[in-house]
C-alpha cells in the first residue's frame, strides 16, 4: 500500500467512524473489509484503525479481532480480556451489553478468568487507541485556549496553558514512536505503558485548560476521559505494565536496548 | 584490508561489527583518574586513536579529511565508545555542534585545515554563545565585534563556555549591528592577545566551563563564519546537530548508568526503576526516528525540541531513581554517582532550558500564535 492509498483508506475510515459507533461501526468496518485489511496487512490496519478510533471518539469491538488473528484463529468472536487488578472483561459485539463501566458507551463487562492471550498484539492496538483519544484531547483543549478570552486575550497566550499543551504534545509523540518501535513482547510493553501514561497526561492537562466548560456532559472532553481511563487498565494498566518492566529489568539484570541504528 | 579495518560500503551494520572487533583488540579504557584534566586527555587519546584507524573519519565529508558515508556511522561509534565508557560522552560530543557548524559556516580552506585537528583529538574546541546578561535570551547578547583595518576587534564577556580552560579555538558569537541579524560569528584562535580564561567552579565538582573575556581581540577578517549578521542562523542550524547525534551518545550513557543501578541496588522497587526504564526507552525510540529522518535527508527543526525534552526528563528520572533506589549512597561516600546525579540538574538548563523547549513546542509545534 502506498502513501496515497493509506490517505484514502484513512479518509474512508474518518468517514465511516464520524457516521456510525459501537455495533453499527462494526458492521461498516466489516462491509469494507476490515477482516482481510486485519489478516493481510496488520501494520497498515492496526495503527490506522484504533488510532482513528481514538481521535473520532468512536468505538467498536475491534480488539477481540487482533487477539483472535494473532492467536491464529477466525476473527468476529469475543474473547476474555486481562483487566487491571486481576480482573477479566468481556468486549461485547453488540450494544446492549453497554452502560457498566465508567465509559458507559463501551459493552464491556466483567467475566470469570480465560485462558492466555496474545498480549503483544492487543496491547499496540490499544496504545494507538489511546494514543488516539490523547489527540483528541488535545485538539479540543487547544481550539479551546485559541478561542477563549479572558483579560482581555486568547487564554492561548498564557504561558501557564501553554506550556500544558507541550507537555500533552511532548507525552503524545513519545507514546507514538514506542509505538512504532513496538515489534517484540517488551516493546509492546512499554508502548501500551507509555501511551496509557500519555493518554492520562493528556486527560489531566486538556480538563484543566478547558475549565468549566470541559466539565460539563455536553463537551466531548469527558469522553475521552472515559474512554482512555477504561482502554489503560484492559491488558495492564501503564502502572502495572511499569512495575512489570522494572521487574523485567532486575530479573534480567540489565536494561534491553530494544531499537538500533 | 584487515578484517577490523572499516568496510569499504559502510553500511551501519558492518561498520559497528568492524568498529567493535577493532576496540576489542585495542584497549582504550581511561585510567583511573576522574579530573578532568585526566578526562579531557582522555578524550584526545580516544579520539586520536579512533582518527588514525579511521573509524572517527567516517560519517564526514572528505573536504575535512572524513571518509564520506552516512552521518548515522558518527552516531553509532559515539554509542560505542558511550557504552564502552571510553570518555566522557558530554565532551565527546561536542564535536558533533563545531563540526559541522565549520563545515557549514567555514571558508572552506578553513575548515579544511581545521577540522581535521578537532576531530583527530589535537585540539579542543569551545563554543562561545552566552553571556552573563544574555543566557536563555540569547540574541541579546552584547560582545562586541568592530571592523577596524581588515580586521575585527572583539569587546566583552562569554560565560559558562564548556571546556574554554583547554580549548585551542572557539565558536564565537558577536554583536555587529542590532537585532537578530546583527549577530555574526567568528572562529577565534584562542592565544590570541586579550583573551583571559577564568574557570568557574561546577555544582558537581568537574570545573567543566569558565568565564571568557575579550580586551580589544583582534581577528582576523577571513574567520568570520559566514557573512555579517550569519550568527543567529549558524546557532539555529547547530541545535538539531546537537539533538541527533549528540543525543545518541548521550542516551547509550544513560542506559549505561541503569544498567550499573540495576546491578547495584538492592531495593525491589520495580515500579521506580521501571518508570526510569520507560522514559530512557522513549527518547531512545525517538531518537531512533531522528537519525532516521536525518538519514532520509529531512532538514530537522523545531521537532527537536520534544527529544531534547524527553531525554532532560529521562536523564532528571534516572538519576532520582539512583538515590532512591541506592538510598544515602551520594549523600554519604564519594562515589561517582554523587557527580553524576549534580550533573543531570543542568539537563533542563544547557542547550535551551526546559521551559524554552516548551515555548517552542507550544508556538511553533502547537501554533499556538505568540505569548
Ligand atoms: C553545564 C553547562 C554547560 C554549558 N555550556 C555552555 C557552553 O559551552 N557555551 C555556551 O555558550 N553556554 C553554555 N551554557 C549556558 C547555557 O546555554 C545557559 O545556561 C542557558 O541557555 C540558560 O541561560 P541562563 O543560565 O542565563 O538562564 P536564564 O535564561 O536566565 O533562565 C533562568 C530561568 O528562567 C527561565 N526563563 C528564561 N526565559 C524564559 C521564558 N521566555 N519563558 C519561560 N521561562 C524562562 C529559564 O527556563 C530558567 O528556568 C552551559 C550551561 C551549563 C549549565
Amino acid at each position: 500500500m502506498d502513501a496515497a492509498e493509506r490517505d484514502l483508506l484513512a479518509e474512508t475510515l474518518r468517514k465511516t467512524m464520524t457516521a456510525a459507533t459501537g455495533q453499527a461501526l462494526d458492521a461498516s468496518l466489516t462491509d469494507l473489509g476490515w477482516a482481510e485489511l486485519l489478516a493481510e496487512q496488520p501494520d497498515i490496519a492496526v495503527p490506522l484503525t484504533f488510532r482513528l478510533l481514538g481521535e473520532t471518539g468512536a468505538h467498536a469491538p475491534l480488539l477481540n479481532d487482533v487477539l483472535l488473528n494473532a492467536a491464529g484463529r477466525p476473527v468476529g468472536g469475543t474473547l476474555p480480556l486481562p483487566y487491571t487488578g486481576g480482573t477479566w472483561v468481556v468486549w461485547e459485539r453488540d450494544d446492549s451489553a453497554a452502560g457498566t463501566t465508567l465509559d458507559a458507551e463501551l459493552p464491556l463487562h466483567t467475566v470469570p478468568a480465560g485462558p492466555p492471550v496474545p498480549l503483544a498484539a492487543g496491547r499496540v492496538a490499544l496504545g494507538w487507541w489511546l494514543v488516539g483519544t490523547g489527540r483528541a484531547m488535545l485538539a479540543l483543549a487547544r481550539q479551546h485556549a485559541v478561542d477563549r478570552v479572558q483579560f482581555g486575550r486568547p487564554l492561548a497566550s498564557f504561558q501557564a496553558v501553554r506550556h500544558r499543551l507541550a507537555e500533552t504534545f511532548v507525552a503524545l509523540d513519545g507514546a507514538e514512536v514506542t509505538l512504532v518501535a513496538a515489534t517484540d513482547e517488551l516493546g509492546a510493553l512499554l508502548a501500551k505503558a507509555a501511551a496509557g501514561q500519555a493518554a492520562l497526561t493528556a486527560a489531566r492537562h486538556c480538563q484543566q485548560v478547558l475549565g468549566g466548560v470541559g466539565f460539563t456532559a455536553e463537551h466531548d472532553l469527558h469522553r475521552h476521559v472515559r474512554r482512555a481511563m477504561v482502554l489503560d487498565g484492559l491488558l495492564g494498566s501503564a502502572r502495572e505494565l511499569t512495575r512489570e518492566a522494572g521487574a523485567l529489568l532486575r530479573a534480567g539484570g540489565s536494561a534491553p536496548r530494544l531499537v538500533h541504528l | 584490508m584487515s578484517v577490523t579495518s572499516p568496510p569499504g560500503n559502510m553500511d551501519v551494520g558492518g561498520f559497528r561489527w568492524g568498529l567493535r572487533a577493532w576496540l576489542d583488540e585495542h584497549d582504550l579504557s581511561p585510567g583511573p583518574d576522574h579530573s578532568l584534566d585526566a578526562q579531557v586527555a582522555q578524550l584526545a587519546r580516544v579520539r586520536r586513536a579512533l582518527f588514525d584507524a579511521d573509524w572517527m573519519r567516517y560519517g564526514w565529508p572528505a573536504e575535512v579529511r572524513g571518509l564520506g558515508g552516512p552521518a548515522v556511522l558518527r552516531a553509532v561509534l559515539g554509542e560505542e565508545v558511550a557504552t564502552r565508557e571510553l570518555a566522557e560522552p558530554g565532551i565527546y560530543s561536542m564535536i558533533e555542534v563545531l563540526a559541522p557548524t565549520m563545515i557549514s559556516y567555514a571558508p572552506p580552506a578553513l575548515a579544511a585545515e581545521m577540522v581535521p585537528r578537532l576531530l583527530s583529538g589535537r585540539e579542543q574546541w569551545c563554543q562561545g554563545f552566552s553571556e552573563p546578561g544574555s543566557g536563555s535570551d540569547l540574541a541579546s547578547l552584547t560582545t562586541r565585534a568592530v571592523p577596524r583595518d581588515g580586521h575585527w576587534v572583539i569587546n566583552g564577556q562569554k560565560v559558562w563556555t564548556s571546556l574554554a580552560q583547554f580549548a585551542a579555538r572557539c565558536v564565537l558569537l558577536t554583536r555587529t549591528a542590532p537585532g537578530h541579524n546583527g549577530i555574526t560569528a567568528f572562529f577565534v584562535d584562542m592565544d590570541t592577545p586579550g583573551i583571559t580564561v577564568r574557570p568557574l567552579r561546577t555544582m558537581h565538582g568537574v570545573d567543566e566551563f569558565a568565564e571568557v573575556f575579550f580586551d580589544d581581540v583582534v581577528v582576523p577578517a577571513d574567520r568570520m563564519l559566514g557573512q555579517p549578521g550569519d550568527g543567529w542562523r549558524l546557532a539555529m542550524d547547530l541545535l538539531p546537530h546537537e539533538r541527533s547525534t549528540c543525543f545518541w551518545h548521550r542516551i547509550a550513557h544513560l542506559y549505561t548508568r541503569l544498567d550499573r543501578l540495576v546491578a547495584e541496588t538492592s531495593i525491589p522497587d520495580d515500579a521506580e526503576l521501571g518508570a526510569a526504564y520507560l522514559a530512557l526507552h522513549t527518547v531512545r525510540c525517538r531518537s531512533h526516528a531522528t537519525q532516521r529522518r536525518l538519514a532520509e535527508g529531512e532538514r530537522l527543526g523545531a521537532e527537536t525540541s520534544v527529544d531534547k525534552v524527553l531525554l532532560a526528563t529521562a536523564e532528571q528520572r534516572l538519576f532520582e531513581t539512583v538515590r532512591d533506589l541506592l538510598p544515602g549512597v551520594l549523600e554519604l561516600t564519594d562515589t561517582p554517582w554523587r557527580s553524576e546525579y549534580l550533573y543531570a540538574k543542568a539537563a533542563t538548563i544547557y542547550g535551551g532550558t526546559a521551559e524554552i523547549q516548551r515555548n517552542i513546542i507550544a508556538r511553533r509545534l502547537l501554533d499556538l500564535g505568540r505569548e
